[in-house]
């Protein structure tokens, strides 16, 4: 899944004929003024500005200004640009046109595991959670391509009329050309609006999911993908990520602040079944991490000294099932490596390690993890006999 | 019994590397219960015509690559699985291949990152031909006692620990893989081990779900229970509850689900796997599959590390009930060992080895090459210079302050003597022809001989015999040069005389007798030598090969080592050359006809061949 940001949307629906605002995206205030001069919709529509970032919550936090003129607009824009929220720096905003409009509707396309599945309804905007029930659905199965007919027929199912339905039908077709040309994973359109006086119609708001694993086929996606956890990656968080990007296997991290159980966990599958033992238990944990895929020891060690830093940690889990091919002892020498590191940074004070771990060379890894006992960590290692989760269980007792 | 793969399967790997990697760790498993080779062919089009050397025990196998599943076929009509492990962007076309390839039934992928629309049409496809396709992400398939698909199941070792030599009581699903081989480890540590153990893989849209598994675990009367492990996200867990719950199964069924945490974690967040991902209103989350399994009448436990009870309750109770029938216990000492490679042998000292080659000079074993037992940087560390690396490897002694001081100056003097001797004027030319460094430079190289720089040898080997044989004599010596070898190498220089001394040598013979306090017999019998040549005619001076010569044999270097010296110099300058006609871009050289004397036969006709 990566959600992408409203500009790279919009213009993937230009790609395809789905009619959307004007619109354009600025990093510099001042470009707005001679955008201003060039084109004659900024100067006389009303104009909405947002923050071109993926931070939640943009409305309350005052990065949404609607029913601005041109100036209005500059001034929201040089207010926006350079605000620090958290973490991240609005550094683009949005500016597009507030088109006066009469219904709003909405239209999403959502991917299963036979196709997708087409939703409807000429009740959108804000209510449409409430007005679930007017929601028409049809299944598109996989590479098949609905009629004309076929969609105009869900649309009069859906409550629109006449020539309204025809082209809510057509810009829907062309919606689920996008979404199949385009590897989508789910498009919604909310709102759609019409203005009768010139039956215009455009998508006022979308939200664009694709799928990140089929860029290679996609060489205009000139965008990235935004962070999915609702809040900008943490530096920690980036550092890990640009090291998953350029090794063999993965190392992934997720901060989760006020935890105290930190998890340095191997195997997608296994990592979570950790958390979970964490939570069941009524741990908090303070972190999520994996590494997977026999990722080199260097990489495990920038991991290990990233999770050694997290604050107020009282026990590190460095737990895994029993590995297929990630080579035990090898990782481990990076887990070591990053714990005296971390150790003689003054890290790990009062905090216990638990490891249970197996694959191979499991003997020589286990081995040289229990031996840092010598050196004065607080380490318990167990070997494949121990279940899996249960060293869980014991640094909770402990 | 197993499910999806057993004895008769013979697979295709598709893919570079990692496949050829796997083909080995699948060999291994074949040898363990020993059974013909497992993988039969490659495709991978980079590599066609190759033959990966795959092992089965101590038995070498050597498996072909082919550029087309096509041609791989033709030439293994037995073959009817394929495992894809070639790289995203073409692994759909791969597949497709291959579930169109009539032999084919199975077909399972390793490969990670492949676009969920490309899984979802294999599976579409699949189910349309009524073949199976597993995965993606999938680490493979394992049916105990029959065969290995993939590296499932870990290292030899493991093999054994999870009984996986012969069959048991349990099937086991799962969408990781690493959690697979943990599952077939807790079958065998609290039941009697797998049948048959598939990873689906952790993607979105798997190829094969839950319930067509569970369904084929049914129809396999071996199998008594089935362990799934499934995680948050899609909903192929609470298919396999509705499935389990429609009708009373023969089998029991166990499962653990993934991601109760899920609540407490940043909304949206990505677990380790693609699928992983909880949809709007709780659906697909752990929980409602944990309550719809459970609902089902599947046993669930609270942990993953329940699971190991979980399993021991339902084997004792198939086993208090006779579905499961005592087995005796397999003594696994009568099981196979993996061949030990030569090196762990050795390590163990149970075997000699004759070595091939012997080295004294130097090891590069450790962290960095030690000379003669020196790292190299702490050396570097230590101000020493390239003289004493010199006097290391070609002479395992480390030299003097004094004795680094002359290697550096006889190195510095001999390093090029201009564009118009035999060496450079070799790499030149090469150079002009556009031939790249290492040649052009050996080019030059092979111009150093009897004739050209290549007389530091003999000169100091017979300088030497001089000094020991004819101490006092050298009208003696130069008689015995004469009768038995010839000219005195050393003696002698084509344009410089005694009028008109070479600089070098003059230069290096005042250093080393003035400047330093090095001992000289060498090179003293040499001058003397030089005295009396030199009355007979004034050319016979001492050269600079004579020189150096003598002045390495009283350093004590070996003397079949000398020329080196000059070896080395040299190869400084005819770099240099090299670098300076590719800077200017020199153009090929062609002798001038008037440079040349056409010393030839009229023009004349061919004869009749007789």
């Amino acid at each position: 899944m990566a959600k992408i940001l409203e500009g790279p949307a919009m213009k993937l629906f230009n790609k395809w004929g789905i009619p959307v605002p004007n619109y354009v995206v600025i990093m510099d205030p001042n470009r707005l003024e001679q955008l201003g001069e060039a084109n004659k919709w900024l100067r006389e529509s009303k104009l909405v500005v947002k923050a071109h970032e993926a931070i939640g919550g943009r409305f309350k936090l005052g990065l949404v200004k609607l029913g601005l003129n041109l100036d209005q607009a500059l001034e929201a824009a040089k207010e926006m640009i350079g605000r620090e929220i958290g973490t991240s720096v609005v550094r683009q905003v949005i500016v597009a046109e507030m088109l006066d409009h009469d219904e709003e509707y909405y239209v999403s396309i959502a991917g299963n595991r036979d196709g997708a599945e087409l939703l409807l309804s000429h009740k959108g905007g804000v209510d449409i959670e409430e007005n679930w029930d007017t929601v028409k659905r049809l299944f598109i199965p996989l590479d098949e391509t609905p009629s004309i007919e076929r969609i105009t027929e869900a649309a009069l199912e859906a409550g629109f009329v006449g020539e309204i339905a025809e082209r809510v039908a057509k810009i829907t077709s062309r919606l689920i050309l996008c979404f199949d040309n385009e590897d989508a994973q789910s498009i919604e359109i909310n709102p759609l609006v019409i203005r009768k006086s010139d039956m215009r119609f455009a998508a006022l708001d979308a939200v664009m999911n694709v799928d990140w694993d089929a860029r290679f086929r996609h060489a205009d996606w000139d965008f990235k993908p935004v962070s999915e956890i609702g809040r900008p990656f943490t530096e920690a968080e980036q550092q890990i990520m640009d090291i998953d990007a350029r090794i063999k296997g993965s190392v992934k991290l997720v901060e989760v602040p006020g935890g105290n159980i930190a998890l340095l966990t191997a195997g997608g599958g296994a990592s979570v079944f950790y958390s979970d033992a964490v939570v069941a238990r009524g741990g908090s944990i303070a972190n999520y991490a994996e590494y997977s895929g026999d990722p080199p020891d260097w990489a495990v060690e920038a991991l290990t000294e990233t999770i050694c830093r997290l604050p107020n940690i009282k026990h590190i889990i460095v737990g895994g099932a029993i590995a297929n091919f990630t080579d035990v002892k090898a990782t481990f020498n990076g887990i070591i490596n990053g714990f005296r590191e971390s150790k003689s940074k003054g890290y790990l004070e009062n905090v216990k390690i638990w490891v249970r771990r197996g694959g191979p060379n499991e003997n020589q890894g286990l081995a040289s993890m229990k031996k840092l006992q010598e050196e004065g960590f607080d380490i318990h290692v167990y070997d494949r006999s121990m279940p899996m989760t249960d060293i869980v269980d014991l640094a909770l007792n402990s | 019994m197993s499910i999806l793969a057993n004895r008769d399967t013979r697979a295709v790997i598709i893919g570079g590397v990692a496949g050829v990697n796997a083909a080995r760790r699948m060999a291994q498993f074949d040898f363990l219960i020993n059974r013909p080779l497992t993988v039969q062919a490659f495709v991978y089009p980079p590599e066609e015509g190759q033959q990966k050397e795959i092992y089965r025990g101590g038995e070498l196998n050597n498996v072909t690559v082919y550029a087309s599943l096509e041609k791989a076929l033709d030439e293994n009509p037995q073959i009817n699985t394929a495992l894809i492990y070639i790289g995203a962007s073409r692994a759909f076309h791969s597949a497709k291949e291959a579930l169109d390839a009539r032999g084919i039934k199975l077909v399972t992928m390793i490969t990670e990152g492949v676009p969920e629309k490309d899984a979802k049409r294999l599976r579409k496809y699949a189910l349309e031909k009524g073949k199976i396709f597993n995965g993606p992400s999938s680490i493979g398939i394992m049916s105990a006692g029959e065969c290995r698909l993939g590296v499932i199941g870990g290292e030899f070792k493991n093999l054994k620990l999870c009984n996986l030599y012969r069959s048991g009581s349990f099937g086991v699903i799962t969408k990781s893989g690493g959690l697979s081989n943990e599952a077939m480890w807790l079958c065998a540590q609290n039941g009697n081990g797998i049948t048959s153990a598939v990873a689906i893989g952790g993607d979105s849209y798997p190829g094969t779900d839950f319930v067509t598994y569970l369904q084929m675990f049914e129809n396999d009367p071996e199998t008594k229970a089935v362990v799934i492990v499934g995680e948050v996200g899609g909903t192929l867990e609470e298919e396999a509850a509705d499935w389990f719950g429609a009708e009373k199964r023969r089998i029991k069924l166990i499962a653990a689900i993934g991601g109760t945490c899920q609540d407490v974690l940043p909304q949206g967040m990505k677990f380790g796997h693609a699928g992983a991902k909880e949809g709007k209103k709780g659906l697909g989350s752990a929980r409602s599959k944990i309550n719809a399994l459970r609902e089902a009448g599947a046993l669930v436990p609270d942990t993953f590390g329940g699971l190991s009870k979980a399993i021991k309750q339902v084997y004792l109770e198939l086993q208090a009930t006779g579905v499961i029938l005592p087995e005796p216990e397999l003594d696994e000492k009568l099981l196979p060992e993996l061949p030990p490679s030569v090196q762990e042998i050795m390590k163990q000292g149970e075997v000699i080895v004759e070595p091939l080659i012997r080295t004294t000079i130097s090891d590069d074993r450790g962290e960095e090459p030690r000379y003669v037992g020196y790292a190299a940087s702490e050396l570097c560390e230590k101000g020493y210079g390239i003289e004493d690396v010199i006097g290391l490897l070609w002479n395992k002694k480390l030299p003097t302050k004094e004795e680094s001081e002359i290697i550096k100056r006889i190195i510095m003097i001999s390093a090029d003597h201009g564009p118009a001797v035999s060496g450079a004027f070799g790499s030149i030319i090469a150079a002009c022809a556009g031939i790249d460094l290492p040649q052009a430079v050996s080019a030059g190289m092979t111009m150093i001989g009897p004739r050209f720089g290549g007389a530091v040898t003999n000169a100091g080997k017979y300088f030497k015999y001089g000094v020991n044989e004819y101490p006092n004599d050298i009208p003696g010596f130069l008689n015995w040069m004469k009768q038995n070898v010839g000219p005195v190498p050393g003696i002698g220089h084509r344009v410089k005389s005694v009028k008109n001394p070479d600089k070098r040598v003059k230069y290096l013979v005042e250093y080393v007798k003035n400047q330093t306090t090095l001992h000289t017999p060498c090179l003293d019998y040499a001058l003397e030598v030089e005295k009396i040549t030199t009355s007979k005619k004034d050319n016979l001076i001492l050269n600079v090969d004579g020189t150096i010569g003598c002045v390495l044999v009283d350093l004590d270097f070996p003397e079949y080592s000398l020329n080196g010296f000059f070896v080395l110099a040299r190869t400084i300058g005819m770099i240099g050359h090299w670098i300076d006609q590719n800077n200017q871009n020199a153009r090929l050289i062609r002798l001038y006809d008037y440079l040349i004397n056409y010393a030839v036969k009229e023009e004349r006709e061919v004869p009749v061949k007789k």
